[in-house]
């Protein structure tokens, strides 16, 4: 009996080792002048307002504001996005732009828990720390709104919060995205928007049995997350005969279906296009570039 | 109440007659209405390219294929009885349970299409085919499962 409780005593206290939330400090912050475009652009690519947005009526709905709060289902269970807006008491107003980098690039919250990976964080790791401020800066340049966050709907919450630190560990041993030698600075500048801010492979790349994107597989499609149905492979998009030329994704990045590219909108990638049809075109030119060269 | 054999029996055959012609007639809808939308596809493929200037405006083609494609949305808006869904089928459940919000999908596009007929010029085409696609994705975003 006693050793049954000092082997779970022991396991215990290594879970709380091994799961402990480890944020960057202040002190990693560069002092920078931000840039508001910049931020609203990475606001674009990363479709924050897919998510984000409020539910129909609720607070900044009319008027775009990512305000959060509309339910996020997904197999594991249901979550709801946190309001974006710079209200102090329910928002981002309070967070200091650490707590910012912590959160995007960490997925530790100010309060030094762990988010869950349903938060794309395993892909906003690979944003530059000046992106992650411009992001911030624009988010924090919003009306704010009123919306408190609500506690997702998963089984035993706070030990499965805990345990998501488990889970990093094993997750970020991959490397974030990072450049290629030899590529052009276009194909470079889509391959980021794709893998970091946009975040394209937390649908478009099959996971594994732990929820980790698999490398192998990469931008290959799988099962829906919603549970129903496929997403597709955006890999040999030219030799599948999907889209003709880097012109032809550029049309149906920006237009969608109302210029009959029907397959954009199913699955929830409706609202992805309108977001990724924002972008300035050098930046849509640069995904389409990046895409099509993915074999 | 005692119910004898025989009617038993038959009631037993008539509740399954009604059964498999329910499923049958989901069946039947599911297919005609698969048909009715390719067709629609179909006929607005070369519109889609016309507006890409992959081919030159003509204004014939434009209102024969509005024309197809304004009949084929009307019959497949009546190709939706209730319990149709599952199986290959595409069709989301909202589609049932917000009926009001799918019926007028369904007339807002016949409306961009019967709209479409009418136009005459390159100029309002473009704009024309945009509020028909428009009106396309804003079902399918809404009442439409991914590819299965």
């Amino acid at each position: 009996m006693a050793a049954i409780a000092f082997v779970l005593a022991i396991a215990a206290v290594l879970f709380f080792w091994l799961t402990r939330p480890d944020p960057l400090p202040a002190t990693a912050i560069p002092v920078r002048e931000v840039d508001l475009r910049n931020g609203e652009t990475l606001f674009r690519a990363g479709s924050c307002l897919a998510c984000h947005r409020p539910p129909e009526g609720g607070p900044g709905a009319e008027r775009g504001l990512p305000s959060g709060g509309r339910p996020f289902p997904t197999p594991v269970g249901t979550f709801y996005p946190q309001n974006l807006t710079p209200d102090a008491e329910t928002g981002l107003g309070r967070w200091s732009e650490v707590e910012f980098v912590n959160a995007m690039k960490l997925g530790i919250s100010p309060s030094g828990t762990h988010y869950f990976p349903a938060f794309p964080y395993a892909s906003y790791r690979a944003m530059t720390m000046a992106d992650l401020l411009d992001l911030r800066a624009y988010l924090m340049s919003l009306p704010a709104m009123k919306s408190a966050s609500r506690e997702a709907d998963v089984p035993l919450v706070p030990l499965a919060r805990r345990a998501v630190g488990l889970w990093k560990r094993i997750a970020f041993r991959r490397p974030p995205w990072s450049p290629e030698p030899g590529r052009t600075p276009s194909w470079t500048r889509g391959a980021y928007l794709v893998n970091a801010p946009g975040h394209c492979g937390e649908c478009h790349t099959p996971k594994d049995r732990l929820m980790i994107e698999d490398p192998g597989r990469h931008l290959a499609g799988g099962p829906h997350p919603g549970g129903e149905g496929k997403v597709p492979s955006l890999r040999g998009l030219l030799a599948r005969k999907k889209y003709a030329d880097v012109a032809d994704l550029v049309l149906a990045l920006q237009n969608g279906e109302t210029l009959g590219y029907e397959d954009l909108s199913s699955g929830g990638m409706a609202a992805i296009q309108e977001n990724l049809a924002t972008l300035p075109e050098a930046d849509v030119r640069a995904i389409a570039e990046y895409l099509l060269s993915l074999e | 109440m005692r119910l004898s054999k025989p009617v038993v029996a038959s009631l037993v055959v008539a509740g399954l007659v009604l059964g498999a012609s329910l499923a049958v007639v989901a069946a039947d809808a599911f297919q005609d209405r698969h048909m009715a939308m390719e067709t629609v596809n179909d006929a607005a493929k070369p519109l889609f390219d016309m507006a890409k200037k992959a081919v030159p405006f003509d204004a014939a083609v434009v209102k024969a294929n509005a024309t197809t494609i304004a009949d084929n949305l009307k019959s497949a808006a009546t190709l939706f009885p209730a319990g149709s869904g599952g199986g290959d089928s595409r069709a989301k459940p909202e589609i049932w349970t917000d009926a009001a919000g799918f019926e007028k999908g369904m007339k807002d596009a016949h409306a961009a299409a019967v709209a479409l007929q009418a136009v005459k010029d390159e100029a309002a085409f473009g704009p024309a085919l945009s509020a028909l696609g428009g009106s396309c994705k804003s079902c399918h975003d809404k009442y439409r499962l991914p590819k299965k």
